[in-house]
């Protein structure tokens, strides 16, 4: 507030903050200003009326009674007169020093401690607080009562320009906002913003985003077990029943997401006969504590175990176990799968890890039969542990993760995760951040999830 | 009715679409006039008809064509509706100037008027008119005519303003957005509540929805202005109301309005929709809402009071949408085809009012306007008018100044300043009437 009103009566002193105190002196040292409300103590305040504080001419010329607005304008007029030189110098006395209280009563600057250095800006803010705003400006209708203050405003008034996220400018403000309210940047900014947030926490997320970059051109065989089938009944922007098993952890929102959900499931449904196990080793083979028998689980997230990706898949894999530790590579993971990049794959990959929660825990409570998990616990002999209601990651997940995803998850998380209490106590062991960024695949703590043989229904 | 009344008179030479055509045409029209008889044989006399004011080809024809054939319809003299009918489909089109797009249109109304086809016309518009609605669709037309002409925005910043003013100081603001805008009309509102200098306030926005093709997108509509709100700083909570047969209907409770919030009404192009018999009762609906304020904007054209009288609301509404039509025109550049989507979304309403009975009426359609003094007449039985402050009217004025030549506020001083509301005005003439009520 002090430096705010202060501010307005000096607009061109820079205002130093480290020393503004209410009621504080001023350092005497000081010689050119003091600081703008804080007057120098010794100063003779000066009280004027507005109708003195408006007047126009209040230096006057001793000699010819001419008056002037500024003393300097005196000063210069009284050369004029050829004075002999003793006179021509001022009174040797040096003058004291003004200061100027506010005449308007209800104001800060109308008490002495806080009386204002200059004339002319006291005139200002007599005139900008206390005053009838007289000058407007033509474009856009602001209203100023200082003259000087117009004139800044209308030199830069009309040609500040706006521009949107998307690239359009704008001259006008007000469509400037209307449009920014609407536009589809926005969006994508506020989803951009909230998978960053998540991105360094999580590996989930990057893990998901292997899951979003699942190359298209791929053939898929339609093997994809049951289990994944009627997930939700009620979920409406699966497009294809085979999808929804995966609505677990894809993303929900954008329609781009449905054909990566698409294709999504085309990856796992190629996975479908590598359950066998012999192309888990490719890709993982370089993963630290990995054994063959942690590809069963992988699987599922593991398109890239697909045989017609094989080479690439292990070229790239490491950036699995990279991310895991980094957490940072999320961007460039999609392109794992990616034989064709969609624009809106990137950004929808982005919103992966709280979108994944939040439209699993949506599925979770809207499906009352929940197959996936129903039929996944049946066959992992885990019937007893999952609740209905937690349908969020799977089995794969651990615990930890998934509380990073989003705190819908965190509730649900925990319960799913009884069903491999061998996994858990796995993930536990693999360190990330201070067990919070454990891998959603298992990766690095790669842990079965189920004896492999109950995958017997959909291998 | 003779149904073969697009069939082409076997008389009829084949004319080239050209001017020659339409001077043809327009002089076939004038003999009938003076004949009343059908000729169509383009050297009959007679330019000295009692018109006298054959024009050139280029002239106001469909005007003239136009108002003849509704007369005759209102006369009921079916020689002439088949074949001024004739004339107008030889002429008009949808995609030619000014009067053949008007002649286009309101054929298809006069067609439905004398056929009786009028309800079944207008489901069929609306129905196609929903399909092709999409958000996306609909946001950008409805942001290009914001952005090309002030039509909207007029009544949207004269209301911001209004509504601004009356609730300042309050912490918990209720707007009751009683329109089809799509909200665009509260995105500088929200930044406006964002950069004040006192606490932001809570916002809450409950939409009323009645239009149909509206409907469908208010769920994204929703989404954006509460990210938009978010952004913005702005404490912000959205509803919709939608599916409402009669806006007579709503209620406090149905609103979600709460004792300690600060209601605004604002009701945008909405009240013309009201049955006119049910106009009052809405009226004193929003009177039961105990608003701070109701912002009232609406387009100026009477289309109520004569709606006994065939040949005379036929007139206004003519009047009106030349207006309107010419002002599109002048505003887009001439390939758009955000215009023609603007103008397509007219011909239902045009159906609606000329060829539609009251008795049908279905929900929400009705689209008989009223004059800003009508409306006032009506309003002033339930609040007392209060007037735009000099700010308001100079944002109104700052607005106008943005947009192309031709465009300008209106106050019709009677007696108080500001009292009856302001008027935007194209080429002198009024098209939008904005107004602030209070309790």
């Amino acid at each position: 507030m002090l430096e705010k009103m202060a501010e307005e009566a000096h607009p061109n002193i820079l205002i130093d903050e480290s020393t503004i105190r209410p009621g504080s002196n001023p350092p005497v040292a000081k010689k050119k200003r003091n600081l703008p409300g804080t007057p120098d103590p010794e100063a003779e305040v000066i009280a004027l009326s507005p109708k003195t504080l408006m007047a126009t001419n209040r230096f006057l010329c001793e000699i010819c009674g001419k008056g002037f607005q500024r003393d300097q304008n005196l000063q210069l007029h009284r050369r004029g007169h050829n004075l002999p030189w003793k006179l021509k110098q001022r009174t040797s006395k040096e003058p004291r020093k003004r200061v100027y209280v506010c005449p308007e009563k209800a104001c800060v600057h109308h008490h002495p401690s806080r009386a204002l250095g200059d004339l002319t800006g006291i005139k200002k803010h007599f005139c900008r607080k206390h005053g009838e705003k007289k000058w407007k400006c033509e474009k856009c209708s602001k209203r100023y009562a200082v003259q000087s203050d117009w004139k800044a405003h209308s030199k830069t008034c009309g040609t500040r320009e706006y521009k949107c996220d998307c690239g359009t400018v704008f001259s006008r403000r007000d469509s400037f906002v209307t449009h920014r309210a609407f536009c589809d940047a926005l969006a994508e900014e506020t989803a951009r913003v909230k998978a960053v947030s998540n991105m360094n926490t999580s590996v989930v997320g990057n893990i998901n985003c292997h899951f979003m970059g699942t190359p298209q051109g791929n053939s898929i065989p339609q093997n994809f077990p049951s289990i994944f089938k009627p997930i939700s009944s009620s979920e409406d922007t699966m497009i294809n029943p085979t999808t929804r098993g995966l609505s677990l952890w894809i993303g929900h929102g954008s329609q781009g997401q449905e054909t990566m959900v698409n294709n999504n499931l085309q990856g796992i449904h190629q996975l479908g006969p590598l359950c066998s196990g012999e192309t888990f080793a490719d890709p993982l083979v370089s993963c630290s504590n990995m054994s063959p028998s942690d590809y069963h689980q992988n699987w599922v997230f593991g398109t890239k175990l697909s045989s017609s990706n094989a080479e690439e898949l292990t070229s790239t894999s490491l950036p699995l176990i990279d991310v895991k530790e980094a957490g940072t590579q999320l961007l460039s993971i999609p392109s794992l799968y990616e034989t064709q990049h969609q624009s809106n794959q990137t950004p929808s990959a982005n919103m992966s890890a709280t979108a994944l929660l939040q439209k699993a825990a949506q599925i979770g409570s809207t499906s009352t039969d929940p197959p996936f998990l129903g039929s996944f616990r049946f066959k992992c002999n885990n019937d007893s542990r999952v609740q209905d209601g937690n349908k969020l990651c799977g089995p794969y997940g651990s615990n930890s993760i998934l509380s990073n995803l989003g705190k819908d998850a965190e509730k649900t998380a925990g319960d799913l995760f009884q069903i491999h209490p061998a996994k858990r106590r796995h993930a536990e062991n693999e360190d990330g951040a201070g067990g919070e960024t454990r891998d959603f695949l298992g990766v690095g703590t790669v842990q079965p999830i189920c004896h492999p043989s109950s995958f017997n229904g959909w291998i | 009715m003779d149904i073969t009344l697009f069939t082409t008179p076997k008389e009829a030479p084949l004319f080239s679409y050209s001017n020659q055509k339409i001077s043809n045409v327009l002089q076939a029209a004038i003999d009938m006039q003076s004949n009343n008889q059908p000729q169509n044989s383009h050297t009959s006399t007679s330019r000295s008809s009692d018109s006298g004011e054959l024009p050139s080809a280029s002239g106001k024809w469909a005007s003239r064509l136009l108002k003849e054939c509704a007369r005759a319809i209102s006369d009921k003299d079916s020689g002439k509706i088949h074949h001024l009918l004739w004339m107008l489909n030889e002429l008009a089109s949808p995609y030619g100037d000014c009067d053949q797009k008007l002649a286009s249109y309101f054929l298809q109304a006069l067609f439905c008027k004398a056929m009786g086809s009028g309800q079944r016309c207008f489901k069929t518009l609306n129905a196609v008119a929903e399909k092709s609605h999409s958000f996306d669709s609909a946001r950008k037309l409805i942001l290009k005519f914001q952005e090309v002409s002030p039509w909207m925005t007029f009544g949207h910043v004269a209301s911001n303003g209004a509504i601004l003013e009356a609730l300042e100081g309050d912490t918990k603001l209720h707007i009751i957005d009683i329109s089809n805008t799509l909200c665009t009309q509260w995105p500088t509102l929200l930044e406006a509540l964002a950069t004040r200098n006192d606490e932001t306030p809570h916002l809450k926005l409950t939409v009323v929805v009645t239009a149909s093709t509206v409907r469908s997108v208010m769920k994204e509509i929703g989404q954006r202005m509460e990210k938009f709100a978010r952004l913005m700083g702005v404490p912000f909570e959205f509803n919709v109301i939608s599916g409402l047969n009669n806006l007579g209907e709503l209620t406090k409770e149905g609103l979600g309005v709460q004792e300690d919030e600060a209601i605004a009404v604002n009701c945008i192009g909405a009240l013309r929709r009201v049955e006119v018999e049910e106009r009052g009762a809405v009226i004193r609906m929003f009177q039961s809402l105990k608003p701070r304020v109701v912002t009232i904007v609406e387009e100026e054209a009477d289309l109520s009071s004569s709606r006994d009288d065939f040949v005379k609301c036929f007139e206004e509404c003519l009047r009106f949408y030349t207006l309107y039509f010419e002002m599109l025109e002048e505003s887009f550049v001439p390939t758009s085809n955000d215009r023609l989507m603007l103008e397509r979304e007219c011909s239902r309403s045009i159906v609606r009012v000329l060829a539609c009975d009251d008795e049908n009426s279905t929900e929400g359609e009705c689209e008989k306007r009223e004059r800003g003094s009508q409306w006032s007449e009506r309003l002033k039985e339930a609040f007392s008018p209060v007037g735009f402050s000099d700010d308001c009217v100079d944002d109104v004025k700052a607005l106008l100044k943005r947009y192309r030549a031709g465009w300008a506020l209106v106050l019709r001083a009677q007696g108080d300043h500001h009292e009856s509301g302001i008027y935007l005005t194209w080429k002198e003439e009024p098209v939008v009437w904005a107004s602030a009520w209070k309790p």
